[in-house]
This record gives structure tokens, C-alpha cells and sequence, in this order.
């Protein structure tokens, strides 16, 4: 079997939001970076809206003030470690990157100031701090008169129970089922955003739906507007209907969420990182408190990552990177690191009633206040590795995980010396 | 008041009581079935799922193990679509006493429970993850049984017959005129409203709650002592065959295969509260462990869930307070007419699952005599609607069903293959909001996902199919999330928690429920 070594300034793992954010800031710096990844990260689950904070555990509509309340209150929590600055300063700069990007004209907007509330799937109204074109018209204050539309092929949007609480929120909403011709009688919204890609097929689309309008109604889809270029998408399909028209988040595959990807992936390679999927760490070296190397095996052969740096952003139980195994042991997988936030043996892991704070919930691995693991000092954790927050309920996953993989970067960038980066 | 009449009212919803009106429909009586929850809601729907062979009475209750086997052979007919024929293994491991096979291998000659021994070799062959120290194997005719398919067909039996099924009416008195029942109050726990139900004869088929529906009649002294089991849920099929410990009965010595899961059950803790279903960590860690007996590697598996059952075990002389699988296993007849002087009344209880449909036959050959008549019992030759073909489940069944109609039919859930028309029917059938009800029915939402996926389709199908309003079926959704989540959490480890945390994500992050209506 070969063996090969491969040296990099700093070598990140994990190909979700963290782990992207912190390879591009820090190829952005002149580092030589690799993102290692096992698998391609949440993003093609998640809403692709940057949710700092939602809930604490009211509904948060200033989140930049709440940020400073949350920080005060919880010194444990991953905004704590990071500062309300660095979250201000990721946030600038993920919307400048955005249109940069591989979509053109496709944009976040929003701020700090205050949350937009946008409505899910089943008809709540979630709050988030970004989000990009294509969901801001469904902002709340923006709705008065909502037509959702679905069709019986997309079996994860149900436009009826959307509006229905929708209208329980006061906003004047009903539902349309439109039946187009579909090539199966099961279709995701991703083989739907292909199709909206396709010039001709909105043509026809619209002209169904039209006729099922009423004349000031705004259109609320399944997030579904294309992947190539939503912007010109949404612009498209709101002239043909000469009315607002948003997206709204449905279950995994996530289009938003892919095209996050799209874009994150993309400014990583413009700032000349490299990114290697299918490349799970099978293994690290050691030297006393420093990671020397890590492994992976792919492609047939072993490969060895050096570098003075890394960065693990391989994400918490949801990915795999945290595990709890039969015994009720629970073990960070990629390398060996000791974690925080596990209720001690007896102690309860979960709660009976489902919506209740999960004592399992805040578990991560341990860090100090540079986000630096303990026990191994050149390691750097981002995103939902990072123990304290339960970002589902708070709606600060992106928000976390942006300003960590900033944060992460930041940290490890100021170490490296510019000698280091030619070496 | 509405009052209703009826010639035999049966009390309890499980496999006894359903059997029970199912027989007195076959024998020509109006029937009414009455429970206080769903339909198999209770033990009937909490146990592994195991269609005995007898094999594992053979040694230890020669009479229970007959019972198995005569009702074993009959139930493959007359319930045959509700039956997966996987066959059965005993197998002798390190940790069972070597000289148990030949007591048991004599037991089955014994009690005519049909009994190979096969070469440890071929039985390893056709189940390569069996522990491989195994030294003695048999094969018997175990199998599995849809327990819900079983006790819903034998529902539409009676309705066919013109019988009436009552499920969620829940008994609040029992009528009695001097010394006898005369029928019983019931509640609509949906609606509230109460009904008063006239009949010629009333059978108590409580099982582990029969003595507080005796109590209800004023009868002292029906005691049922309820055993606790609890069972954990595998994802995939382990084995394909019942993998049974070579052994006394004991815990954890059991693995049904069943549908797309396997079983392993089960323990035996005494109760006082059948409606406990407490589920002890140590229960957890030991079962786990005794599935790493039969099947090294047990524990790397996904454990999907954990339940417990109730056994309802009639209380002897002989009982003791700590261990109740002691207790009898034969099933109960009372007729209270001989044993308290009040007439047309009969409690049927413990038993198992197996049996039912003998119990069934008893109660009712009792009952006909009580009135004086002569009917004949024929539940075992009338086969259940749905089993008229004879043709026993077999497992590739739904997949083929989808292969057939790939692209023409949507799925609802994957993980139980159960199309949208099948739960549009069961929503029209059921009349019932609850998504619990509608998954005894179709499996929704039991596999790997534990409904992380299904159950906002089912909710914004239910909601665009029964005109529901929002509040209704937002309730449905949290309640069935709920529901799903009480026997997800004990057992919650590894790939399964992975799971969880996604559907933490789409339940929280992306839909946000915790916070509809604000």
C-alpha cells in the first residue's frame, strides 16, 4: 500500500458551513488549505437561512442584542467563546461573499438588528437573521394575502396545513394544489428545482398557475426555485405572475441548502483552498498536546495530512463526528478528543417528553475560550462540535456555525507565521 | 342516554376479546366489541410477535406447549395473511445447560410439537450471524404474527356479520340486575359522550385489567397478576428465522424476526399497574446483552425501540410476589354464574397471544351453554377476511407491491414502504385523527426513522383528507412525534441517535413545531 504525505498550513475537517467558512477565510489569508470531509455536511438538510439566534427561549426578534443577553448569561455557550463582534463580522462578511459567488445576483440580506420571521412548511413562522432572495418576501410583516402552492407529486409540502396556520397567525393565506404533469408520481424538490431551471418549463408553470390566482396575492413555493441561478429564477417567475413570490424550507434535500454548498464550496476554491470528499480520517498522530497528521484512506491508498494546524468541524451526533455507543460511552470520533455537556453516569440522557431541554442536547467537544480543544492545543473546533448550544431549538446552527469556522480561522491565522505558509 | 342492544357484548379490545366476538359472530350472535383505546392498543399489541410452536412449553408446561402447536397449525390457515412462516430454530450456546436439548428435543416428542434436529453446520448456514459456539440445534415451527393485521381483520369480521366495533369507549359501569350483568356504561373517549349498552351476556376479556372490570360488576376476588416485559426492536431482520435459547425460559432468549425488524424479548418484572410501563436501564443493558448471546455483534445494530407488555397471569396459590413467569401461563375461564352466583357474565384472561382463538372458543361454547343453545364453534376453519387465499405473508411482499408501481405511486414512508392510497384508505377506514391508530394499521412510521419523515406528510395528508383544522392537526403531529419518541429514548444509542438528531433538525430547525400557533 502507498503511502503518502501531504503538507498543508492547515488542514480542516468537516465540509459543512464551519468547516467551509474556516478553510475560505483562512485560503483567504494565504494559508495553504485542505478541507477533509467524509461526507458532504448538513447543508443539504438544513433551511440554508443563517438563524443566529431564534429563541432564548422566547422568540428573539433583536438577535443582536439577545447575542450580547445570551453571552452574559450562558459563559458556556459557543457565542460566549466566539463575541458578538466576530458573529457581526462573519455575517458582513458571508453576505459579501455570497454574490461573488457561482449564482449571480443571488443575495442574503438581513442583519443583526432584527429576525425575519419566515413560514415553514407546516405553517410556523421561524426567525433568522439572513436569508437569501428567494425567502424574503414570505417575511411575515410583508404578507398579507398568501396563496400557497403545491402540487400532489411533492409529497413533503402541504400547502393546505401551511396556510390553515398560517391563517391561525393572522396572515389571510389558502392553499392551491396545482396538478402538473410530473414524470413520476413521487418527486423531491430537488428534481423540481431542476425543472425550474429549465426556461420552457416555468413558461408552462406559470401559465398553470396564473389561473389560479387571485389578482393581490403574494405565492408562496416549496423551496424549489431552481439551482443554477435562483436569482434570475424568482425574477423570472414573479414576472410571469406579476406578484411577490418566496420559497419556503420543506424536508431534506434542502435546494437553498445545496446551493449554500454551491457557494461556500465555490469561494473556497477561489481563495485557492482544496477540498477532498470521500476522505474520512481513519486516524492522527500525536506529539504530546499537538495533532501531528491525519490519515485517510480513499481512492485505495493512505494518505497523511501534515500541518501546524487544524481545524475539526466533523459536527456533533447528527453527523457521526460525536458518538454515543451501547455502553453509554460517548467518544469524538475523528480524534480521540475529550468532550463537555455529558450528563454524568445515572444521571438522565434524555427526557420522556420530547420537546423538553434533552440533557444530551449540549454535548461537545471541549474547548477554551479560543476554541481550542482541550488536550490538544493546534486543534481548533467549529460549528456543532462545539458543546454548549442546542442550536435545532435556539435557531443558531448557521449563525454558529459561520462565526465559528470565522472564528476558528481568525485564531489560527494570527499563529501562522508567513514562513510557515511557503515552507 | 343512547341505549344500544346487543346479544353478546364483549369487553376488550385485544386478540382474546376481539376472538371472542369473532366467534360469537361466526356463531350467528349480534356482537358488540367495546375498548377503551385502540383495538390491539394493549398487551395483544405488546409483545414480540412470536407465533409459538409450543417449543418453548415443552418441557416446562406440556399442556401450554400443546395448546401452541394444535393452535399454531390452525392459525396458519385461518389467519394465514397476518403469518410469516419463518420456522423456528432452539439452539444450545455456551451459556445454557448441554443437557436441557435432550429434555427438550423428548418434551416436543411428548406434546407433539413437530421437532427436527438439524446439524449446528446448516443451521449456522442459514443464519450466519448466530453465535457460532452454538453446539445443538432444532427446528420447530415457530413463525410471526401481525398482531394489529389479526385483531383489525377479525374488527371487520364481526362488522361484515353486522357486529359492532367500538374502540376508544371506555367501560364506566357494568349494569347489574340482582344476580346478573345486564350490560355496561361506556364513554366515548373522543367525543365524552356515554352510552348505555343492553346485553344478553357480557364477556370480560380485560386480560391484565380483568380484575377492574370484575370489580366493576361488584365480583371479589378475580386477581390478575400483571408480569412486566419489556421488548427492544432491531433494525433489519438479524435473523430470519425465531432464534430461540435451548434452555428453561428465561430472559432476553428470544429473537423474532418480524416485518423489517427483530424482536428480543423479553423480561418479567411483577406490577402492580398494568398501564406501568416503566422501562428499567438495567432491563435495557441485560437484554442487549442476552442478544449478544445468540447474535455476536447484537449491540452494533440500531435499536429502534423499546416497549413493554403486560402479561396477564391468573393468580394461583402457587404464585410468588417476585417472579411471575412461574405463574400459570393456561389462560382463565370464569363463569361467574358458578362462581359467584351472577349470571350471564364470564371473565376470559391470561393465556397468550397463540392461544386466543382457543380461549375464544372455550369462552363462547360456555356462554352458548349459559343461554341453553347449541352453536357450533367454527373460528377454526372460517378464515380471517383477508386470509381467504391461505397464502402466509411473506416478507419481500410490500417491495414487490412498489416494484410493480414504481413511478405511478408516492410513498409516504419509506422505511414501511406504506403508499399514500393505503393511507388514505386507512384514514377513511379508521375515521380516527391519530396517527398512532392509522400506524397499528399500515406500520407508519416504524422503522429506522421512527417517523422523522412520515409523519408531516401523513399530518398535511390528514389534514387536506378529514377537512381537520389546524389546531386538530397540529395536535395529531405533536402527538404522534410524541408518541413515537416515549419508545425511542430508553434505547437511544449509536446510528439511531444519529437519526434522532435529524429529525430533531427537521421537526425544530427546519418545520420549527415547538413554536406553531405563536
Amino acid at each position: 500500500m502507498r503511502r503518502s504525505e501531504l503538507h498543508f498550513d492547515a488542514v480542516v475537517i468537516g465540509a459543512g458551513t464551519a468547516g467551509l467558512v474556516a478553510g475560505t477565510r483562512l485560503a483567504q489569508g494565504g494559508a495553504r488549505v485542505c478541507v477533509l470531509a467524509k461526507g458532504i455536511g448538513s447543508t443539504h438538510l438544513a433551511p440554508a437561512t443563517i438563524d443566529v439566534l431564534g429563541y432564548a427561549p422566547d422568540r428573539v426578534d433583536a438577535p443582536g442584542p439577545a447575542l450580547e443577553q445570551l453571552i452574559a448569561a450562558r459563559p458556556d455557550h459557543p457565542y460566549a467563546l466566539i463575541g458578538a463582534e466576530v458573529v457581526g463580522d462573519a455575517l458582513s462578511w458571508f453576505a459579501q461573499i455570497v454574490p461573488s459567488g457561482p449564482m449571480p445576483g443571488y443575495v442574503y440580506g438581513g442583519s443583526l438588528e432584527h429576525n425575519q420571521l419566515l413560514p415553514t412548511a407546516v405553517g410556523a413562522l421561524r426567525p433568522s437573521a439572513l436569508v437569501p432572495e428567494t425567502m424574503a418576501n414570505g417575511e411575515a410583516s410583508r404578507l398579507q394575502r398568501v396563496c400557497i402552492v403545491g402540487t400532489p407529486a411533492l409529497r413533503d409540502f402541504h400547502p393546505s396545513l401551511c396556510a390553515a396556520n398560517l391563517e391561525r397567525a393572522g396572515i389571510e393565506a389558502r392553499a392551491v394544489s396545482l396538478d402538473l404533469k410530473l414524470e413520476r408520481a413521487d418527486m423531491n424538490t430537488l428534481g423540481l428545482a431542476r425543472h425550474f431551471d429549465d426556461e420552457k418549463w416555468r413558461r408552462q408553470f406559470c401559465a398553470e398557475l396564473s389561473l389560479a390566482l387571485r389578482s393581490d396575492e403574494a405565492v408562496g413555493l416549496p423551496a424549489m426555485l431552481g439551482l443554477r441561478d435562483p436569482h434570475e429564477v424568482l425574477a423570472d417567475v414573479e414576472h410571469r405572475l406579476g406578484r411577490r413570490v418566496f420559497e419556503i424550507p420543506t424536508l431534506p434535500p434542502s435546494v437553498p441548502g445545496m446551493r449554500l454548498y454551491e457557494i461556500l464550496r465555490s469561494a473556497l476554491r477561489a481563495a485557492g483552498g482544496r477540498l477532498v470528499l470521500g476522505a474520512e480520517v481513519t486516524s492522527s498522530e500525536r506529539e504530546g498536546d499537538r495533532i501531528v497528521s491525519v490519515s485517510t484512506h480513499a481512492a485505495g491508498r493512505d494518505l497523511i495530512y501534515v500541518a501546524p494546524w487544524f481545524v475539526l468541524a466533523s459536527g456533533g451526533f447528527a453527523s457521526g463526528g460525536i458518538e454515543l455507543d451501547s455502553h453509554w460511552v460517548t467518544h469524538e470520533r475523528v480524534l480521540g478528543l475529550p468532550l463537555r455537556g455529558v450528563p454524568a453516569e445515572g444521571e438522565p440522557r434524555f427526557a420522556g417528553r420530547y420537546l423538553d431541554e434533552q440533557p444530551m442536547a449540549r454535548v461537545g467537544v471541549a474547548v477554551d475560550s479560543d476554541l481550542r480543544a482541550e488536550g490538544a492545543e493546534n486543534v481548533l473546533v467549529a460549528g456543532a462540535a462545539l458543546p454548549g448550544a442546542i442550536p435545532w431549538r435556539e435557531g443558531s446552527g448557521e449563525g454558529i456555525a459561520l462565526a465559528s469556522g470565522y472564528r476558528a480561522a481568525q485564531v489560527a491565522a494570527a499563529q501562522l507565521s508567513p514562513t510557515a505558509a511557503i515552507a | 342516554m343512547v341505549t344500544l342492544s346487543t346479544e353478546v357484548l364483549v369487553i376488550g379490545g385485544g386478540a382474546t376479546g376481539a376472538g371472542v366476538a369473532w366467534d360469537a359472530a361466526l356463531r350467528g350472535y349480534d356482537v358488540m366489541l367495546v375498548d377503551r383505546r385502540d383495538l390491539a392498543e394493549g398487551t395483544s399489541g405488546r409483545f414480540h410477535g412470536l407465533l409459538h410452536s409450543g417449543g418453548r412449553y415443552a418441557v416446562k408446561d406440556p399442556r401450554a406447549a400443546k395448546e401452541c402447536i394444535g393452535e399454531n397449525r390452525i392459525l396458519r390457515h385461518v389467519a394465514a395473511d397476518c403469518i410469516e412462516d419463518t420456522g423456528g430454530l432452539f439452539v444450545t450456546t455456551q451459556w445454557d445447560d448441554p443437557a436441557y436439548a435432550d429434555r427438550f428435543a423428548q418434551g416436543c416428542a411428548d406434546t407433539g410439537v413437530d421437532c427436527e434436529e438439524i446439524s449446528t453446520a446448516d443451521a449456522l448456514a442459514a443464519e450466519p450471524r448466530l453465535n457460532r459456539q452454538i453446539t445443538r440445534a432444532f427446528e420447530v415451527p415457530d413463525g410471526n404474527i401481525d398482531v394489529w393485521k389479526t385483531v383489525w381483520a377479525m374488527g371487520h369480521g364481526i362488522q361484515q356479520r353486522g357486529g359492532r366495533v367500538l374502540p376508544y369507549h371506555a367501560v364506566t359501569a357494568i349494569h347489574r340486575e340482582s344476580d346478573a350483568v345486564t350490560g355496561a356504561r361506556v364513554r366515548d373517549a373522543r367525543t365524552g359522550d356515554e352510552l348505555d349498552i343492553h346485553a344478553r351476556v357480557t364477556v370480560n376479556a380485560t386480560g391484565a385489567w380483568a380484575g377492574q372490570i370484575a370489580d366493576m360488576a361488584g365480583i371479589e376476588g378475580v386477581r390478575v397478576l400483571p408480569g412486566r416485559g419489556i421488548m427492544i426492536a432491531m433494525n433489519h431482520r438479524l435473523v430470519n428465522t425465531v432464534v430461540n435459547r435451548c434452555q428453561m425460559p428465561t430472559d432476553g432468549d428470544i429473537i423474532v424476526p418480524i416485518r423489517t425488524v427483530s424482536v428480543i424479548g423479553t423480561t418479567d418484572q411483577h406490577t402492580d399497574d398494568p398501564d406501568d410501563h416503566t422501562v428499567n436501564q438495567s432491563e435495557v443493558d441485560a437484554m442487549l446483552d442476552d442478544g449478544e448471546k445468540l447474535v455476536p455483534g447484537f449491540r452494533g445494530a440500531r435499536a429502534l425501540r423499546v416497549w413493554t407488555g403486560v402479561r396477564p397471569l391468573f393468580e394461583d396459590a402457587k404464585a410468588s410476589d417476585t417472579d411471575t413467569r412461574d405463574v400459570t401461563r393456561a389462560h382463565a375461564l370464569l363463569d361467574h354464574s358458578e362462581r359467584d352466583g351472577v349470571g350471564r357474565f364470564f371473565t376470559i384472561t391470561g393465556g397468550k397471544l397463540t392461544t386466543f382463538r382457543l380461549m375464544a372458543e372455550e369462552t363462547m361454547d360456555s356462554v352458548v351453554k349459559h343461554l341453553g343453545e347449541t352453536r357450533p364453534c367454527t373460528t377454526s376453519t372460517e378464515p380471517l377476511p383477508g386470509s381467504e387465499a391461505g397464502e402466509n405473508y411473506r416478507l419481500g411482499e410490500r417491495l414487490r407491491r412498489k416494484e410493480a408501481s414504481l413511478i405511478d405511486e408516492q410513498m409516504i414512508c419509506e422505511c414501511e414502504l406504506v403508499p399514500r392510497h393505503k393511507l388514505e384508505e386507512a384514514m377513511t377506514r379508521t375515521a380516527s385523527t391519530n396517527l398512532d391508530d392509522i400506524r397499528r394499521q399500515l406500520r407508519l412510521g416504524m422503522g429506522p426513522c421512527q417517523g422523522g419523515f412520515c409523519n408531516y406528510r401523513a399530518t398535511g395528508i390528514l389534514h387536506g383528507h378529514d377537512g381537520l383544522s389546524a389546531d386538530q392537526a397540529n395536535q395529531s403531529l405533536l402527538d404522534f412525534m410524541q408518541e413515537r419518541w416515549k419508545g425511542v429514548w430508553p434505547v437511544l444509542y449509536g446510528d439511531q441517535l444519529r437519526q434522532v438528531r435529524l429529525d430533531d433538525w427537521i421537526f425544530q430547525g427546519v418545520l420549527d413545531v415547538e413554536h406553531l400557533g405563536q
